[in-house]
């Protein structure tokens, strides 16, 4: 399971502080960081547009992807409890407050 | 140009006389300049030349001028060239080591056996320029700018990398030129055919057919401006106000018109039909639909474009209907190029599947029709063999006011990939690092070309390129500021073959990595293009004969290494590299696993992709094919597909047949020629190079692979 995120993405920070990621198996690609390698992987998952409207994204298991904040922190959250990491919901979610959340 | 200054030929031999016995010296020797002229020997025209091209002092200029005339002496030679008196000078001051003063005294030219095959040879790099005078014209021009460019407009390492086959600058013989232009229709709608230096000018047409006039002929001027296509933005619909008044035969009569008039307007550039696309909709495009419409007279006509649906609806199903025909011998026509945007909206407009089954049924019976596929809230325009330009924000607010919209890629530079294969022995890093010395040297010959053309363009509407000075709308028509940069890249696929030993279609992890080298060079140039404040992009490169040129380069000079990866026939030299991130174009793969796999690079080239699919002589159903065409919208990220079959043309019949065949079905004459797409556009096989020829042979043919 992939989480794509951007270094200056409020959504994707709200995610990494919400849930101990590497507890739970999740990798994790920071776009937009000079890393050529986290470009092409959300193209193999033919999701470069998609990323250029809205991050975060999570690619599950099985390569469907799931793009709204909301069903990315429902999934999460499943997670977590199944792999015994403590998280909970962060509240009410405002969307993105600085206008980076997407890949340029 | 010679070093003997021009006189006319009835003052040359009165000069001859005073000069003979004004000099010091006393040979009896006439110069044969380069001004149709014959003149008397006379040294000191050496030393002017050098004082003026050169920075050399006067004393040395006076030394090689007597030096000159001493060889000269001793060859007893009673004629002489200037430009073999050139040529001796330069010798002179490379035997000094006086290199930088012998660059400035370069004579361009070309040697007299070249001409002689030039005169009666075809040349082959560029498809669609017939063979003929202004052919040849054009590629004798073509060879002294290309000389030019690379010694004035590129510094030494980037004419080197140009030379070497590291990388390759594109149209170097078009090198006072932009790249390509996509533009709207409502510019000569709005401002009539007002051209610098025309010698009458027009107002805007009032009558569907003069519009159609005003098109043609600002297409053909457009083309001697641009070295590259020249595209149209949503053409049905901004003829829309002017079909009010015409019924259906008149509509269709019309769009006749327009197909011929761009497949035989062999005018321009050397003799070549003008490259023209034609964007096309369905639906009103969602920027244009409050848009005011421009009607017959230049006059707002008091309507918003999303009233011309059914208008703009009309001419599109019209132009169609004379692709599925063809020309009078049932060949497809090769421009303009129809190019059909397919975006949500189109799925919402009523009679999209029968329109949809409409250019299917083209794109399987002749192949004309270009699928460009425009996701969610994306618009573009699209032109040349595969270039987008994207809308931005600031291109929707000038589509307020669509005169405003016009675009233009300045240069187009290609990479050579397998090379950097070659000399990357296997190492990830080097080889990523290599790649990006490659993408800074293209952004830098960018940069070269672009302060060239603001030089010429700073000459306004006195200078070369008043055409593009123009500024009836308060703006010159080349808006420089918004130019893209592209930088394309030739033979992804032997890269991988290189440096992983398969190639892209045998595994998923060769794909993966193809996109890693296509993602580098989308950071790379979004990096550059910050730095320098330029607009560098990728595309897809068309590499009509880049890919060929590449190849057979790397053959001469990388030969171990090469002739592993290069594709084609060695023995016939009909060798190539695979296009840009296409796979291998003889794998057997089925057509949506093809697209699905190619279109995966398709974001990060933002410039324009394309798949083709190879169709032989199979024509599928129409409907098979609209299903596929949904199934590419909605399931891949691919950009752009084509469909493209074969045709014999008979030269002694003048009939035409399905499939590429030696001799004629109908009469069995040999005399026949093929016709299919050769890169983005559909041409004689008989004027392809061998590079493309190799390609041909090789392309696997999707016979069986949709419901006949």
């Amino acid at each position: 399971m992939t989480l794509f995120t951007k270094d200056d993405c409020d959504l994707c920070e709200k995610l990494k502080k919400q849930f101990d990621l590497s507890a739970m198996d999740i990798h994790v690609e920071v776009l937009g960081n000079n890393d050529a390698g986290a470009l092409a992987h959300l193209a193999w998952h033919g999701l470069v547009e998609r990323a250029r409207k809205a991050l975060p994204i999570l690619v599950l298991d099985d390569s469907s992807a799931l793009h709204e904040f909301v069903h990315i922190e429902s999934h999460l959250l499943d997670r977590a409890a199944r792999c015994g990491v403590v998280a909970k919901r962060a509240g009410k979610q405002a969307g993105c407050e600085s206008g980076s959340c997407a890949l340029q | 140009m010679g070093v003997v200054m021009p006189l006319n030929a009835e003052t040359a031999q009165a000069r001859t006389h005073q000069v003979v016995n004004e000099d010091s010296t006393d040979i009896a020797l006439f110069v044969r300049s380069s001004q149709d002229d014959m003149i008397g020997w006379n040294r000191q025209r050496i030393v002017d030349a050098l004082l003026r091209e050169t920075f050399l002092d006067r004393g040395t200029a006076e030394k090689i001028s007597r030096d000159i005339e001493v060889t000269i002496q001793a060859g007893k030679v009673k004629t002489i060239t200037g430009p073999l008196i050139r040529e001796m000078v330069n010798a002179k001051l490379l035997e000094m080591g006086l290199e930088e003063a012998r660059r400035m005294h370069t004579r361009l030219g070309v040697p007299l056996y070249d001409v002689d095959q030039l005169l009666v040879q075809h040349n082959k790099e560029n498809a669609n320029v017939p063979h003929g005078p202004e052919a040849t014209n054009l590629t004798l021009a073509e060879g002294i700018k290309k000389e030019y460019a690379l010694l004035q407009v590129f510094t030494p390492d980037v004419a080197d990398a140009h030379l070497s086959g590291d990388l390759h600058l594109h149209d170097l013989g078009f090198i006072d030129r932009p790249y390509c232009s996509g533009q709207s229709l409502e510019y000569i709608k709005k401002f009539g055919l007002n051209l610098p230096h025309a010698l009458s000018m027009a107002k805007p047409a009032k009558h569907a057919e003069v519009l159609l006039a005003h098109m043609v002929k600002f297409a053909a001027s457009l083309q001697s401006h641009f070295a590259g296509a020249i595209g149209w933005d949503a053409i049905n619909l901004f003829y829309a106000p002017y079909l009010e008044e015409l019924d259906d035969n008149g509509v269709k009569q019309l769009a006749q018109m327009m197909i011929y008039e761009f497949s035989q307007q062999a005018v321009a550039r050397g003799g070549q039909a003008i490259f023209s696309d034609v964007n096309i909709y369905w639906e009103v495009p969602k920027h244009f639909v409050d848009v005011p419409a421009i009607g017959p007279g230049g006059v707002y006509t008091g309507k918003t474009y999303g009233e011309y649906e059914k208008q703009a609806q009309r001419f599109a199903w019209a132009l169609f209907e004379v692709y599925k025909e063809g020309d009078a011998a049932g060949r497809p026509f090769f421009f303009p190029k129809p190019l059909v945007h397919i975006t949500e909206k189109f799925f919402k407009t009523e009679g999209h599947m029968d329109f949809l089954h409409h250019i299917c049924e083209v794109a399987s019976v002749k192949g004309n029709t270009y699928f460009v596929f425009d996701r969610g809230d994306t618009a573009k325009i699209s032109e040349c063999c595969r270039l987008s330009f994207k809308l931005e924000a600031s291109d929707l607010e000038d589509a307020k006011q669509p005169w405003k919209m016009r675009y233009s890629a300045l240069q187009n530079i290609t990479i050579n990939l397998p090379r950097l294969a070659f000399k990357a022995k296997g190492d990830d890093s080097v080889l990523f690092q290599l790649l990006t010395e490659k993408l800074q040297l293209a952004a830098k010959a960018h940069g070269q070309k672009k302060k060239f053309i603001e030089r010429l363009m700073s000459l306004g509407k006195g200078g070369p390129l008043s055409l593009l000075a123009m500024d009836l709308d308060g703006e010159p028509y080349l808006k420089l500021h918004k130019c893209s940069y592209l930088i394309g890249m030739v033979g992804l696929n032997e890269l991988i073959r290189v440096h992983l030993g398969e190639e892209l279609h045998d595994s998923e992890e060769s794909i993966k990595f193809g996109l890693k080298v296509i993602a580098h060079m989308n950071i790379v140039c979004n990096k550059l293009a910050e730095s320098l404040d330029m607009k560098f992009v990728l595309e897809q490169t068309p590499a009509e004969s880049t890919a060929f040129r590449f190849a057979k380069l790397d053959l001469a000079h990388f030969n171990e290494e090469a002739e592993k990866v290069v594709q084609g026939n060695r023995e016939k030299g009909e060798v190539y590299y695979s296009n840009s991130t296409l796979f291998n174009v003889g794998a057997n793969m089925s057509p949506i696993a093809r697209v699905e796999k190619e279109g995966l690079f398709h974001p990060l080239i933002e410039a324009g992709s394309i798949t083709h699919i190879w169709l032989g002589e199979a024509q599928p159903d129409k409907e098979a094919l609209a299903t596929f065409v949904i199934n590419v919208f909605k399931y891949t990220q691919n950009d752009q597909i084509a469909f493209s079959p074969e045709f014999t043309a008979c030269l002694e019949c003048g009939k035409t047949s399905r499939g590429l065949s030696e001799a004629c079905p109908y009469c069995q004459s040999k005399n026949v020629d093929g016709i299919t797409r050769i890169t983005g556009y559909f041409t004689k096989i008989s004027s392809w190079n061998k590079g493309k020829l190799g390609e041909l042979h090789d392309r696997y043919r999707n016979m069986d692979r949709f419901n006949n």
